[in-house]
């Protein structure tokens, strides 16, 4: 039996160990088993006579040299030499390291603290539970727009009429909105709603207009606008502010317009003037843009607490990000984050806990809040012994409440019961409830949650799969699931984007972020409005196209038309194996990289582990070989044995994506100096089990991924990790297999294989628990 | 609600401060010389000019048995401190452009320059925007930071009293830069909160260790060892983290000023905030948090109701009686004293308060302007601006006060700069009213 590291070697490394073994040479393994696994054991693990498993820290060439020497104890002189070194590099790698005694130790779920996402999250929702529940998701997009003829927001006595605008940008000319209801200089307009990014990170916000306005967003002390010209001074047009805000959230937004002045009324100094007002913003990974109209949507949302304390990255190491260690950097993070939760929340205990500030039972009221939050941040309600230490102490001990409460809420969220996963209490119906909500939101348990965990409602399969059901609805359960497939498609960190310029001029910044949106919203598509088909994300011919993106990939389209699916190319497109961002970002500047995409689908899609090249090795430039055709070039870059390797696997994989060019637009023929070369797209992989495969360009490609084990297995098990962040084979090793199976009976719907990651991962593997 | 006149205990920035000013290297003598440090105080409205301004220029008292007569009114509550008051009068704004006077007033008070065209309509005149240029406080602020032996924590600090929550140009007199108001804090919370929030927080959090320690001992002990380990580190990480804590050196060597709880932001808690801002401000000064600050009640056009003192009417809408209107007059002149008697307690407090490290106390080496949008409010005159000078620190000739022909308010804006160290500030604000640079005060 291969061991699990062998099983993860791509076959031809097999293939490759096995040649070795035939050529006359004994294979290490061969050799420990002829003169050394009598007195160690099978895989060193010892024998009566020799108890002592077979591990230790020399390497490679000190054990070689020891053995040579000494081993074996009966006869040194059997085992010397080259047998003495491969036996040796079998010991070290097998299960003598301290990597591969590690590797080897069966996995089991591990105590992890919070995720710095984890940590936002529950910082937000905790702080947030005291406000009450955002708008739920529906078909509704824009802002609701009020229009009044007065130079303020008087609903009685200035509205004219209302609507819903898709985005703010509009242009009132000299006569203002309708001449024939307003004055040209006597018209205010609000709008509200809320807006809804889609990932976390730093948003700029831009207002233009030569008017008063002000725009508030996620705005908690109301008297600081995140931007207030509502004051025009000067002929500053452009007005700017920041916000840091997470995904998969709704924040409220309101923006205020008016034209006439404010102070005094007085018409005399109200010249005619041009007034036009746009709402813009920068995402994290974008360009400035006005607002997109699914970005905001009517209903409000109360605010969410958007901590702005810096954290160090989790460790990212193993694929996914975990808690699995503490440090210092981080320690001063999560304290500095305590500190300011709690200024945060010190300063709106009006809002939060109803407690004015001349209230005669304010102390009361901060200590039923304190109980609230510390039994929330915590997960479950406190025994007495915790009550005394969490709650009693610190506010017996503080000088007044206001300080007693600091100090609880201080207390709490540096506290690991805060901190940790779930280091206190039997696994009951809240360890359960805290699983599901980190699983499904990285957030603490909702109020529902925390309801059926005390009524005993988290008990069975049945039960815990209907509360995931419930839980998929919801804007962080998107946003998960959207920033999981963004790593899936290692897209995530918003790689720039440039492109020869004179080959592809039309080719810009701007356009690269609008195809990121593109593919943001294919996969939005294919998740929330398409079934959640896991095979769609492969054979969708269509593309989500706007008007800029059309006019280079061969459609007519109006220039700012916004985004809606077109099936591109006559239906050779194939999901985003050939999205234009995904064939952009998999390519140079100026050529494709089939090596790129080749590994892209080896081991992000088919799930296979590669090893970094032996040596760094520069693309072979066009310019030298003006004749050969890109994958001739890469068959000859990649052709030395040491290569062959991996690049068998992955050469052949990225060749069947030749058909499209460096920025993704289709082709059939690649122009060599004069001469045009038709595209060869054939390619080829040998799967992990059964025969080799072979397919010629994207559409067969994609058709023989959706019914591969290996890219099914591959993308179940990396949404399992994203999501549990603990090791599927924690919960046996026939774990993947089941959930795969599912996934397939499930018509590989991915919301019902996250259901099914959750009802299993809900609950400690059996035999885990002490 | 309990009424104390003792709105808030200073635990510190007197007594409590002495021990530790030893430690400090910033706090003792150092190459820079004594420090000077610049508070301006403003009120809104004008004043009731013969309630106000000394009959005749000279010594508030001569050598010798005889003294002059007592001061007016309006200032009386400083007679205290006449020694080292300065009064100026004959100092115009003469600042011209958009906006009306009350927006000029106070816009161009501290800038000594035009407001923006924009569109905040007032009574008379065009409308304007905010100031075109930034106020003297920041221009000084902005001098001694860029110098590590005058630079402190937050270089300026802007107090308010009940200052509307409305930005326009009628509450805004601190101008960072052109187009760039700074909001006065009015909230003694709010304020205190950034004066010592994160000291204590640090307190707080120091006080909650114990425990913190205690349940994550129990809570290790129950967990298999596996997982002990990561709860063990972070137990170490805990007791470092006490152990810095202990051993920090904080900013703030005093004991926290203790603000009364529960005392909210309406007309009526006026004094209280007043005095709570005061102490705060008093002791920011002695922690060297800043050299320069700004403390504004209300704002131009304000219309606080005094009842505390019997008087029901908004000061605005009383300034605006005819001057021939003597109850008004009279009412006006209360208030008026009532701002000064809060320039003298925050002068009485900077006296209380030994200057940390150096000789004498605060007030030898702290100056108080308290100044007005207007001269007059009826009129809404530019003419005669109030500028009272309380204090030390910029080594002004006090005791008297002096009559000005009619000088360029830019003028004096040069000569609190220059006092403060900023010699080489030769033209502030529209260069056309510097004249002939500062003025000689000293």
């Amino acid at each position: 039996m291969p061991s699990t590291a062998m099983r993860w070697l791509p076959p031809v490394v097999l293939a490759l160990l096995q040649a070795c073994a035939m050529g006359g040479e004994q294979s290490g393994l061969a050799i420990y088993r002829t003169h050394c696994q009598r007195c160690h054991g099978e895989g060193g693990k010892g024998t009566p006579g020799v108890p002592q498993p077979l591990a230790g820290d020399l390497s490679v060439a000190q054990l070689a040299r020891s053995i040579d020497e000494t081993m074996p104890e009966d006869d040194p002189k059997k085992v010397v030499g080259d047998d003495a070194r491969r036996v040796a590099e079998y010991i070290h790698a097998s299960f003598y390291s301290a990597i591969a005694r590690d590797r080897n130790r069966p996995a089991r779920e591990e105590l992890s603290r919070l995720t710095v996402r984890q940590f936002e999250n529950a910082i937000a929702d905790l702080v947030g539970s005291f406000r009450g529940r955002g708008p739920g998701i529906d078909d509704r997009r824009g802002l609701r727009a009020e229009y009044f003829h007065r130079r303020d927001f008087n609903r009685e006595r200035g509205l004219v009429y209302e609507q819903v605008d898709p985005v703010i940008d509009f242009d009132f000319g000299i006569e203002g909105p309708d001449p024939e209801r307003f004055e040209p200089n006597r018209f205010a307009i609000r709008w509200t709603g809320s807006i809804v990014p889609p990932e976390t990170g730093v948003y700029e916000f831009v207002v233009r207009s030569g008017h008063g306005v002000k725009l508030r967003l996620n705005d908690e002390p109301p008297d600081r606008p995140l931007i207030d010209a509502w004051v025009k001074s000067g002929d500053t047009i452009e007005h700017r502010g920041t916000r840091r805000l997470l995904g998969g959230r709704a924040y409220p937004l309101t923006l205020e317009f008016s034209k006439a002045n404010q102070g005094v009324d007085d018409k005399k100094h109200e010249p005619p003037a041009h007034a036009s007002i746009q709402l813009l913003w920068k995402p994290p990974h974008g360009v400035l843009e006005v607002v997109p109209s699914h970005r905001l949507i009517p209903q409000r949302a109360p605010p969410t607490f958007v901590i702005s304390t810096p954290f160090p990255p989790d460790d990212r190491s193993i694929g996914y990000e975990r808690g699995s260690a503490v440090s210092k950097e981080w320690f001063a993070a999560a304290t500095a984050a305590a500190m300011e939760t709690a200024d945060h929340v010190l300063g709106r205990l009006e809002q939060l806990a109803g407690a004015n500030r001349d209230a005669p039972d304010r102390r009361e009221k901060l200590r039923a809040f304190a109980t609230n939050f510390v039994e929330r941040a915590s997960r479950r309600p406190l025994d007495a012994a915790a009550k005394q230490v969490y709650l009693e102490r610190p506010f017996a001990a503080a000088p007044d409440a206001d300080t007693g409460l600091e100090r609880a809420i201080l207390l709490c969220l540096s506290s690991p019961r805060f901190l940790f996963r779930e280091p206190a209490g039997p696994s009951d119906g809240f360890a359960t409830a805290a699983r599901l909500s980190f699983g499904l939101w990285d957030s603490i348990p909702d109020p529902p949650l925390l309801e059926a965990a005390a009524k005993g409602c988290l008990a069975t399969s049945d039960e815990i799969r209907r509360q995931a059901e419930r839980m998929i609805a919801d804007r962080r359960t998107r946003s998960k699931l959207r920033d999981f497939l963004f790593g899936w498609l290692r897209v995530d960190h918003g790689p720039e984007l440039v492109k020869d310029a004179t080959l592809f001029s039309e080719f810009s910044p701007a356009l690269a972020a609008e195809l990121r949106s593109s593919l943001e919203l294919f996969l939005e598509d294919a998740l929330w409005r398409d079934g959640g088909d896991w095979r769609r994300l492969f054979l969708d011919d269509e593309v989500p196209v706007n008007g800029r993106i059309a006019a280079l990939y061969g459609l007519s389209l109006p220039f700012d038309a916004g985004f809606r699916r077109v099936r591109l190319d006559d239906g050779r497109r194939a999901g985003v194996l050939t999205h234009p961002y995904m064939m952009s970002v998999l390519a140079y500047s100026g050529a494709t990289s089939p090596i790129h995409r080749g590994v892209f689908l080896a081991r992000n899609v088919l799930g296979n582990v590669l090893k970094p090249p032996q040596e760094a090795v520069a693309p072979l430039s066009a310019d030298l070989h003006p004749l050969l055709s890109t994958r001739e070039r890469v068959e000859l870059q990649t052709s030395g044995v040491a290569c062959q390797t991996c690049h068998t696997m992955i050469n052949p994989l990225g060749f069947s994506l030749e058909e499209f060019d460096a920025i993704g637009r289709h082709r059939t023929s690649e122009l060599l100096g004069e001469t045009k070369k038709p595209v060869d797209a054939s390619g080829s992989y040998q799967p992990r089990e059964g025969d080799e495969a072979t397919f010629r360009g994207a559409r067969e490609l994609a058709a023989y991924l959706v019914g591969s084990r290996d890219a099914q297995e591959a993308f179940v098990q990396s949404l399992f990790h994203a999501v549990v962040k603990q090791p599927v084979r924690a919960w046996g090793p026939e774990a993947l297999a089941t959930l795969r199976a599912g996934f397939e009976a499930g018509s590989f719907d991915i919301r019902r294989l996250l259901v099914d990651i959750m009802v299993m991962a809900a609950v400690p593997p059996p035999g885990s628990v002490p | 609600m309990i009424l104390r006149r003792d709105f808030l205990r200073s635990l510190g920035a007197t007594a409590a401060l002495r021990p530790f000013i030893g430690n400090l290297p910033s706090l003792s003598a150092s190459s820079a010389g004594p420090k000077k440090r610049l508070v301006i105080v403003f009120s809104p409205d004008g004043v009731v000019r013969n309630a106000f301004w000394p009959a005749t220029p000279g010594a508030f008292r001569t050598p010798g048995p005889v003294c002059v007569p007592a001061l007016p009114p309006i200032l009386e509550p400083l007679a205290a401190f006449q020694d080292r008051l300065l009064v100026l009068k004959g100092v115009h704004n003469k600042i011209l452009g958009d906006g009306d006077r009350h927006m000029r007033g106070i816009g161009c008070l501290l800038t000594g320059i035009e407001l923006f065209p924009g569109n905040v309509q007032g009574g008379s005149d065009t409308p304007a925007g905010w100031a075109s240029g930034r106020s003297i406080d920041q221009e000084i602020r902005g001098f001694l930071q860029a110098n590590p032996a005058t630079a402190s924590r937050f270089g300026s600090l802007e107090f308010g009293v009940l200052v509307p929550n409305h930005a326009d140009t009628w509450t805004r007199m601190v101008y960072a830069g052109p187009n760039r108001p700074i909001t006065p804090i009015d909230d003694p919370y709010q304020m205190f909160q950034k004066l010592y929030g994160r000291q204590k927080g640090r307190e707080s959090m120091q006080s909650v260790l114990d425990e913190l320690s205690e349940d994550l001992a129990k809570l290790a002990a129950a967990l298999p060892a596996e997982d002990r380990r990561l709860l063990d580190e972070h137990a170490a990480l805990v007791r470092d983290f006490e152990k810095e804590l202990s051993s920090h050196r904080e900013e703030v060597r005093h004991a926290l000023p203790v603000l009364e709880q529960g005392v909210v932001e309406q007309n009526d808690q006026m004094p209280r905030i007043s005095r709570m801002q005061i102490e705060l401000l008093v002791a920011s000064l002695a922690g060297d948090f800043a050299r320069v600050a700004t403390l504004q009640y209300t704002n131009a056009v304000g219309q606080p109701r005094m009842k505390w003192l019997g008087i029901e009417e908004g000061q605005h809408d009383l300034s605006h009686e005819p001057n021939s209107n003597a109850s008004a007059q009279e009412k006006l002149t209360k208030i008026n004293a009532w701002y000064a008697g809060e320039v003298a307690h925050l002068a009485r407090r900077l006296a209380e308060t030994p200057e940390p490290g150096g000789d004498g106390s605060l007030l030898d080496h702290t100056t108080i302007l308290w100044t007005n949008e207007l001269g007059e409010g009826k009129s809404h005159s530019h003419e005669d601006i109030p500028f009272v000078l309380v204090g030390g620190g910029l080594g002004f000739r006090t005791g008297r006060s002096l009559h000005l022909p009619g000088v360029s308010h830019n003028r004096l804006l040069l000569s609190l700069a220059h006092a403060m160290g900023h010699t080489g500030l030769g033209r502030f604000g529209n260069p056309d009213y510097c004249g002939d640079g500062p003025l000689a005060l000293t």
